[in-house]
């Protein structure tokens, strides 16, 4: 079988401060840090597990991302992925979902693709667009927001179980070529090997520039960013631990949430 | 010339509206109140009748009622399939559906073939000068994107809880208009359901639910957590997802959207970040304190009380002020 998984870069928020981070990195200045979205890890982890369980199964990495945004990619080959395929944005800042769908199907579209694997969403935008977009775009079925998948049928279908509201599952099977979007808590994704990150360095990967393109126009904007409303009164306790301490216990007194003194209870 | 339409596509079981159907309608009708366009609720399925009255009734809204025989659950391919027709002869302005395991599976993919913007998670709509805009959370909660279409058509998803489900009688004049259509999926085929994790009885049932969140760096620190839990009479312990992802907790004590949701008299979060998906789960709650080292984290936004603080030492603290403040007599022991 052949593979592919499709991951995104995020800007890593621990080294970003302030609400000026959306999308592919709007840095606000200085070196942007990127990692690879959570979702996605999980994504190649079930690709890697196929590609195992499946022998003469081959595992693509592609990515739409700055330069910047590369180590993505290295930690997608560490992790086993055989080949990288980077198209390769001039700018950060926020891209359409709808222009990364259609960046990446036109690159997969006559490659033989059987499976193409994405995360359900991706931490910053979470968007949860791209992976169905593309389904749609190369005219496949897709299941969103699988739990569990095992290819049947010799490799020319895909039992399927999704997650529904109230944790339930619902069962399908996709012909393939298909899309699968990957819930967390379907694997744990393994940690990258030190001789295959070493090795990934060294290979560059295929690279595809988008501006040398022709153009995909965004269907629409973002206009800015802002911070969220606060939905409950969000008083902030003040001082010291031991003084918060010692608020938290008065205000929960207060509201009897909690017994007057732990012997006066039954 | 005709008004444009707003379709508004509710979802249905048994029989009945879900309420998330509800807060579709309720997203298009603040649509429709910035612009001259009209409602149209579309319902699909083997059996739209009986949801198609329910709406009618309780509405006065027009609704289309797409019967598709033989298609009992859900099916993505015969959504887009229908409502790619649909648009085509109604050319609407907007078409609402919910940001569900339905919606956010079918949305993307119908955009991309009508050439329609698609909003996913929608919590907020205004208008600015001509320009509706669509605000959505983005970053886990931490931020809200604001976006605009660009498109004649934008395909929106509802983020669950975001718009009251109490739609009001406004149109004495609908009517419903019943279609059939025959469609067979090609590539897709439905099995069944299977239940999932039974969620934890002990959470519905709880006075003081003490939660915990990634935050709590490691499993070990749960016992911290349920040290709180026992300081409570009636308390249970629950988790995000993150959590029940890494083993930690079982899924059955997952509070969220894909988990329980619970409505406790009081509910500490301890290391959560405050993710939609999680805090849907907690909006009955009646008071909410949130103990978090991030000062920025978005549990902050949905909490009464915020405490930024390590959990792993504000628990110990404010267990020994406890202890220290029971063995200390109160006035109104004196008294005695």
């Amino acid at each position: 079988m052949k593979l592919l998984a499709c991951v995104k870069p995020v800007v890593d928020l621990e080294t970003m401060s302030g609400p000026h981070y959306l999308g592919s990195g709007a840095s606000s200045g200085g070196t942007t840090c990127y990692r690879i979205n959570h979702f996605d890890e999980f994504a190649l982890e079930e690709g890697l597990r196929i590609k195992e369980a499946f022998p003469g199964t081959t595992l693509d990495v592609i990515t739409v991302a700055p330069q910047s945004a590369g180590s993505a990619l290295t930690r997608g080959l560490g992790m086993g992925a055989d080949r990288a395929i980077h198209i390769l944005l001039e700018q950060e800042g926020y891209v359409s979902p709808s222009v990364v769908a259609r960046l990446i199907a036109r690159r997969v579209e006559g490659s033989g693709y059987d499976l193409i694997l994405a995360g359900v969403m991706s931490e910053d935008d979470m968007h949860a667009q791209v992976g169905p977009m593309i389904a749609e775009l190369l005219s496949m079925p897709v299941a969103t927001a699988v739990l569990h998948q095992t290819p049947i049928d010799e490799g020319r279908a895909v039992y399927v179980e999704r997650e529904i509201e109230g944790g339930e599952r619902e069962v399908l099977e996709l012909l393939l070529p298909a899309v699968l979007t990957v819930q967390t808590g379907i694997n744990r994704p393994r940690y990258p090997s030190l001789s295959k990150c070493l090795r990934a360095k060294k290979e560059l990967p295929e690279t595809i520039h988008a501006a040398a393109q022709p153009a995909i126009a965004p269907t629409e904007t973002l206009l800015r960013v802002t911070e969220p409303r606060k939905l409950r009164a969000g008083l902030r306790l003040e001082g010291a631990a031991e003084e918060k301490a010692a608020s938290l216990l008065a205000i929960l007194r207060e509201k009897a949430l909690i017994p007057e003194a732990r012997h006066a209870q039954p | 010339m005709r008004n444009r339409s707003i379709l508004a596509v509710a979802e249905h079981a048994q029989g009945r509206v879900k309420p998330s159907g509800y807060e579709v309608i309720a997203c298009a009708l603040r649509l429709e109140s910035f612009r001259q366009l009209r409602v149209l609720v579309v319902l699909i399925g083997d059996q739209p009748e009986a949801p198609a009255r329910e709406i009618f009734q309780r509405t006065g809204l027009d609704v289309i009622a797409v019967q598709t025989p033989g298609l009992a659950s859900y099916n993505g391919e015969a959504h887009r399939a229908i409502l790619t027709d649909l648009i085509a002869e109604l050319d609407p302005a907007c078409l609402c559906a919910a940001h569900s395991s339905q919606g956010a599976d079918f949305a993307p993919g119908l955009a991309a073939r009508v050439g329609a913007a698609c909003i996913t998670a929608v919590e907020r709509i205004s208008v600015d000068s001509d320009c509706v805009i669509f605000a959505r959370g983005a970053s886990g909660g931490k931020l809200v994107a604001e976006l605009a279409a660009t498109t004649r058509l934008a395909v929106i998803t509802v983020q669950p809880g975001a718009f009251s489900a109490d739609v009001d009688r406004r149109y004495p004049q609908g009517s419903i208009e019943f279609r059939t259509v025959n469609f067979e999926p090609h590539r897709s085929r439905a099995l069944g359901f299977k239940p999932g994790a039974t969620c934890d009885k002990g959470l519905s049932e709880a006075r003081v639910i003490v939660a915990a969140g990634r935050g709590i760096g490691k499993q070990e620190n749960l016992s911290l957590v349920q040290d709180l839990a026992a300081a409570f009479p009636r308390s249970a312990i629950g988790g995000s997802r993150p959590v029940c992802d890494m083993g930690w907790l079982e899924y059955k004590s997952q509070i969220g959207l894909t988990g329980a949701t619970v409505s406790p008299q009081l509910y500490i979060a301890c290391g959560i970040s405050g993710s939609a998906q999680h805090v849907a789960g907690i909006r009955d709650a009646g008071f909410v304190v949130a103990i978090n080292s991030d000062p920025n984290a978005a549990i902050f936004n949905v909490a009464d009380l915020c405490i930024v603080e390590d959990l792993t030492t504000f628990i110990p603290t404010f267990l020994a002020e406890l202890h220290r403040a029971s063995e200390t007599p109160t006035s109104k022991e004196n008294g005695r």
